[in-house]
């Protein structure tokens, strides 16, 4: 694409390539010329030969011989002479020139410039009035502020049977005879509902796609989701699956359909932890369905009648010696400290992909609102509220990449930043992705003034999806970098998820692939931000807020760029970082045979 | 017969009506005002109002029609063209006495000929027939807008109302002709502008930041009827194309009463001969697809029938788009029926949104493509569609061949109907012919890149800038 003057003066001696068609008889400026960015792979493509090529000062107003098309190198038969001094230099000898740089005023009134007489004029002034003229920052140090405490009280259960009624008694859950019927009867577009309890005995048992993974959860009675106390099962896990009434999976393309040992990457944030017993829920909805909005939120709904079911047993206990573990989370605003916030963009899509937002109960349906139905925009919560679960995640389809119910109660970047010393995390964003362009970037212009709202140093962004989704994520950091903040991506990538679209703030970015090719190879959480990544973020972002930079990756992907990015953390802080194991370590199924290796 | 007159032909919100159900009402009577920004519309038809809803006024018409009808009246140019009901008939539809009323302070009234999308030919038609009355409108909005000149915009291309004019211009000291390129989007707004007083406006300007109105042909020439005839607007000149039994040239029919049924023009042009693939109201770059029964407005410059679409069997297509050509909505359309799987969408680096709709910063100049083929390419499409201009196309056929991506315009189904060579490679010079009139003592460009606003002025006396702060 065209450049700038800016972008002409940083490649003076890059290769001068035009970037569109340019007549006979013109004076070359920077406007003609193609951003020396995407020249390796322009060569790498056959596109384009630089033999002989000028350089982009050489050629900066001289005249064109020729009319050229695009892409066509500038060579010395080209133009009328070889410019012998940069466009720099020759402003600078220009007569007359003027190039000042005016810090505005703040206060009221105009800027009023007359000049009697003058060559190559450039005024640049900032369009909105400019930052950073307030006296300098107070550095002492300023004690943390307590926000709120969430406490999370653990109850184990071992073994989980079918009875009269739903209870839990001792390390026991039942689970109601005929509670399927029920479900089935709630939504209209569920026609069966089967549930199946896996225990690791069973681990190698088929299943239709993998549509989530929650953890059962309830609010004491008085605590509000995000704050007081939550009561969670240890050792026990709901998972929906599903397909249509015609055997389709519901998911576009790419489902984790198969044996579950071999379709789950054990242990990841959203994905069950090995030695755990899964009620698993395979709903069948109505034909067809499977690709829309209401056909995958059936399903869900129509599981969560069981999981609430669960959760009002777990409510009604009073028995504190069933208590096995406490945890407690505090969110600190640490005043004086870098200030972020971490933007997380969610599928929205409309299509099927959703998340129910902030329910009244741990990852539940009721009172909660589909953000689509918001419209995809930004929506503040605080560290605690994702921790406990305010997302309902309705992601059905690329499930090596997507974020499960599961993953958000155990978010590796929000537990990292809260627990962080250094880090004033001030709140998380999450907004959708929407289907349509135009929508893309309303949402991410509304990112942009939240975090410029917000006033933070630094910002996170992550994203579960890639491709189309890869549009949002670059708008969401190009409009929190144009304001001047420092942002770090997170995003899978690697070979298959290479970004199409990109812009000059994305320079630090966090790859959360673990796959061995680089793809997304359909195995459950497989690619998603594990403590790792974050770890690498935080890293990053700390550099970027200090003034310093990260360094440009190589070309093409590469993993051994994360395992010197590791290397490199854990030689400061003097921790060793094991990266999470990745499908290798799990039992070939014959899906990933054929399709993947 | 019963004819469908939409209550929203304008900008802004659609009208009330003024009528009731079984009123009598003459040619030329006021049936709905706006309740807003708008214009008022005036039955085309004398008849019996059969029935009024949210969105139309039904009228039966009587079966006798006279050329009479009901004058408007008012005591000025303002009060006249608001009681015309005149709005911008290029297809913009901004109500016309609003954008007159400016004082241009010895600007220019720039006379919009340049008719650019593909076959389209009713404003040239205008010309041809009817110059004199185009003159009257123009001399109109010259004295009420204070506009020391008037200037028609014409594309070179077209000779014979290029002579016409140049007959009939010899004696007027104050108005002349500029001519254009055969490009598209030359008719642009700023790029009229900008061909004709070498001022390259940013997107959200109004033609007034360069002391200039803008203005369609056909509007100048209803301008002239409002106020000297008194005519409200109740007739729309409308060019008629594409898969017809009379041929493949374009038709044009003039004061079509608002009204008329998409079907019953195309009847008039001898009807549709065989299967086909869309009805395109409008140009084939903005136009969107329409059904025989939709009315025509104040607006509907085209219909035009095409042939079948091309069937891509499901191949991932990417989507290109740009402010000369189709929105989202309407390229996922076109992709849709060419049965294909819609990939990556990207916008033009110089397309930016204003008020919800796409605007180009440098209208018909590219700003290089390169790099969005690249991230076509990565993407995984093995097509792309494009609604670009010629010189941003031209850019496209630069490298997307070479990399494999079969290159598809949104106007290719049109081309094909009428043979016309598909918009492609560039094979005509983007240069402009003829002489750049400028304003005071310098050029001066401004745009806002990356957060900075830039003026720059390459050579000058007498610099005077102002800006708040």
């Amino acid at each position: 694409m065209s450049i700038s003057e800016e972008t002409a003066r940083a490649h003076v001696n890059d290769p001068a390539v035009l970037c569109c068609r340019a007549e006979k008889g013109i004076k070359l400026t920077c406007h003609n010329l193609e951003d020396p960015a995407i020249f390796d792979d322009l060569v790498d493509s056959g596109l384009l030969d630089l033999t002989g090529c000028l350089k982009i000062g050489q050629v900066i107003g001289a005249t064109l011989l020729e009319t050229c098309d695009s892409l066509t190198p500038l060579t010395s038969d080209k133009i009328d002479k070889i410019m012998e001094q940069s466009p720099t230099e020759e402003k600078e000898e220009a007569k007359a020139a003027v190039e000042t740089k005016l810090p505005l005023p703040s206060g009221s009134g105009s800027i009023k410039i007359s000049i009697g007489e003058g060559k190559d004029i450039l005024i640049e002034m900032p369009v909105s009035a400019s930052a950073n003229m307030g006296p300098a920052a107070d550095n002492t140090p300023k004690p943390e502020k307590l926000i709120r405490s969430l406490k999370r009280k653990h109850y184990k259960i071992t073994k989980v049977e079918r009875g009269p009624e739903t209870k839990i008694e001792g390390t026991t859950l039942f689970i109601r005879e005929g509670i399927e019927a029920e479900a089935v009867e709630s939504q209209e577009l569920v026609h069966d509902l089967k549930i199946e309890v896996i225990t690791p005995d069973l681990y190698h048992t088929y299943s239709e796609t993998i549509m989530d993974v929650q953890p059962i959860a309830t609010k004491e009675k008085g605590s509000e989701l995000g704050s007081g106390c939550t009561r969670v099962l240890d050792g026990v896990v709901m998972m929906v699956t599903g397909t249509d009434d015609n055997g389709v999976q519901i998911g576009e393309f790419g489902s984790s359909e198969g044996y579950l040992d071999e379709n789950i990457m054990w242990g990841r944030p959203g994905a069950p932890d090995k030695g755990e017993i899964f009620i698993k829920t395979q709903v069948t909805i109505k034909a067809g369905t499977n690709m829309e909005r209401p056909g995958p939120l059936a399903a869900h709904s129509a599981t969560d009648i069981i999981t609430n079911e669960i959760r009002q047993a777990l409510k009604n206990l009073d028995d504190e010696s069933l208590v096995v573990s406490t945890e407690e989370f505090n969110q600190y605003r640490r005043p004086g400290k870098k200030k972020v916030v971490i933007v997380k963009e969610i599928m929205g899509q409309g299509a099927m992909h959703d998340n129910l937002l902030i329910p009244i109960e741990p990852v539940g349906v009721l009172g909660a609102k589909p953000n689509v139905d918001l419209g995809n925009v930004p929506v503040v919560v605080s560290p605690l509220e994702i921790l406990d679960g305010c997302i309902h995640a309705l992601t059905c389809i690329g499930p090596a990449s997507k974020e499960m119910s599961r993953h958000y109660w155990r978010e590796p970047l929000v537990l990292e930043a809260l627990f962080d010393p250094e880090l004033d995390l001030c709140g998380v964003i999450l907004v959708g992705s929407p289907q349509i362009n135009s929508e893309k970037f309303y949402v991410s212009k509304r990112v942009g003034m939240t975090c410029e709202a917000l006033d933070v140093d630094g910002a996170f962004v992550t994203t579960e999806g890639f491709g189309n989704n890869h549009i949002d994520f670059a708008s969401h950091i190009e409009q929190i970098g144009m304001r001047g903040i420092s942002v770090v991506g997170l995003s899978f990538c690697a070979k298959q998820g290479a970004l199409v679209v990109g812009n000059k703030y994305m320079t630090s970015m966090v790859d959360n692939n673990k796959s061995e090719a680089g793809i997304e190879n359909e195995i459950l959480a497989n690619n998603t931000l594990c403590p790792e990544d974050a770890i690498r973020a935080i890293a990053m972002l700390k550099t970027e807020m200090s003034g310093g930079s990260v360094e440009t990756a190589e070309r093409k992907w590469s993993p051994d760029v994360k395992a010197n990015n590791l290397k490199l953390i854990s030689n400061v802080t003097g921790k060793p970082i094991v990266p999470v194991e990745n499908e290798t370590s799990l039992p070939m199924s014959k899906k990933r045979l054929e399709k993947y290796s | 017969m019963k004819y469908k007159i939409l209550l929203k032909q304008h900008i802004g919100a659609p009208c009330t009506s003024t009528v009731k159900e079984g009123q009598r009402v003459k040619r030329g009577a006021l049936i709905a005002s706006p309740t807003g920004l708008g214009a008022p519309i005036h039955s085309p038809f004398s008849g019996t109002v059969d029935s009024v809803s949210d969105e139309a006024i039904f009228i039966e018409a009587d079966e006798t029609q006279s050329e009479e009808y009901e004058k408007i009246s008012g005591e000025n140019v303002t009060d006249l063209l608001a009681a015309s009901g005149a709005v911008g008939m290029g297809g913009a539809g901004f109500p016309t006495h609003i954008k007159c009323n400016v004082d241009l302070k010895g600007g220019y009234i720039l006379v919009n000929a340049a008719e650019c999308e593909p076959l389209l030919g009713h404003n040239i038609a205008q010309l041809e027939s009817n110059l004199e009355k185009t003159l009257e409108g123009l001399k109109i909005l010259m004295k009420h807008c204070n506009a020391a000149e008037g200037i028609f915009a014409i594309k070179a291309k077209h000779e014979k109302a290029v002579a016409i004019l140049d007959k009939a211009l010899k004696d007027e000291k104050s108005i002349k002709y500029h001519l254009l390129p055969d490009l598209y989007p030359m008719g642009e707004e700023r790029a009229v502008v900008r061909e004709v007083l070498g001022k390259l406006l940013l997107p959200t300007d109004l033609p007034s930041a360069a002391d200039a109105v803008v203005i369609n042909a056909e509007t100048v020439l209803r301008v002239a009827e409002a106020v000297n005839d008194k005519r409200p607007v109740i007739t729309k000149n409308v060019s008629v194309a594409g898969k017809l039994k009379k041929g493949k040239d374009t038709q044009v029919f003039m004061n079509v009463p608002i009204g008329t049924t998409v079907g019953r023009l195309i009847e008039m042009a001898g009807g549709i001969d065989g299967e086909y693939g869309e009805i395109i109201m409008g140009g084939p770059f903005t136009g969107h697809s329409v059904d025989p029964d939709t009315p025509i407005t104040k607006t509907t410059g085209g219909i035009i029938v095409t042939d079948a679409f091309e069937d891509l069997s499901g191949k991932r297509v990417g989507l290109l788009l740009c402010a000369c050509g189709g929105n989202e909505e309407r390229m996922r359309e076109i992709a849709g029926r060419m049965n294909g799987t819609v990939g990556l969408i990207q916008k033009c680096k110089q397309a930016v949104e204003v008020k919800g709709t796409l605007k180009c910063e440098n209208p018909g100049n590219c700003p290089g493509q390169a790099e969005k083929c690249l991230n076509f390419k990565k993407d995984g499409c093995t097509d792309i569609l494009i609604g670009n201009c010629s010189d941003c196309t031209n850019t496209v056929m630069g490298s997307a061949p070479k990399l494999g991506l079969t290159v598809h315009h949104q106007t290719d189904h049109v081309m094909d109907t009428v043979g016309h060579e598909r918009m492609r490679h560039l094979t005509k010079s983007k240069q402009v012919q003829a002489d750049i009139t400028s304003s005071g003592d310098y050029e001066m460009t401004r745009i806002i890149e990356g957060g900075m606003l830039k003026i720059r002025i390459k050579e000058g006396k007498n610099i005077h800038i102002e800006l708040p702060c």
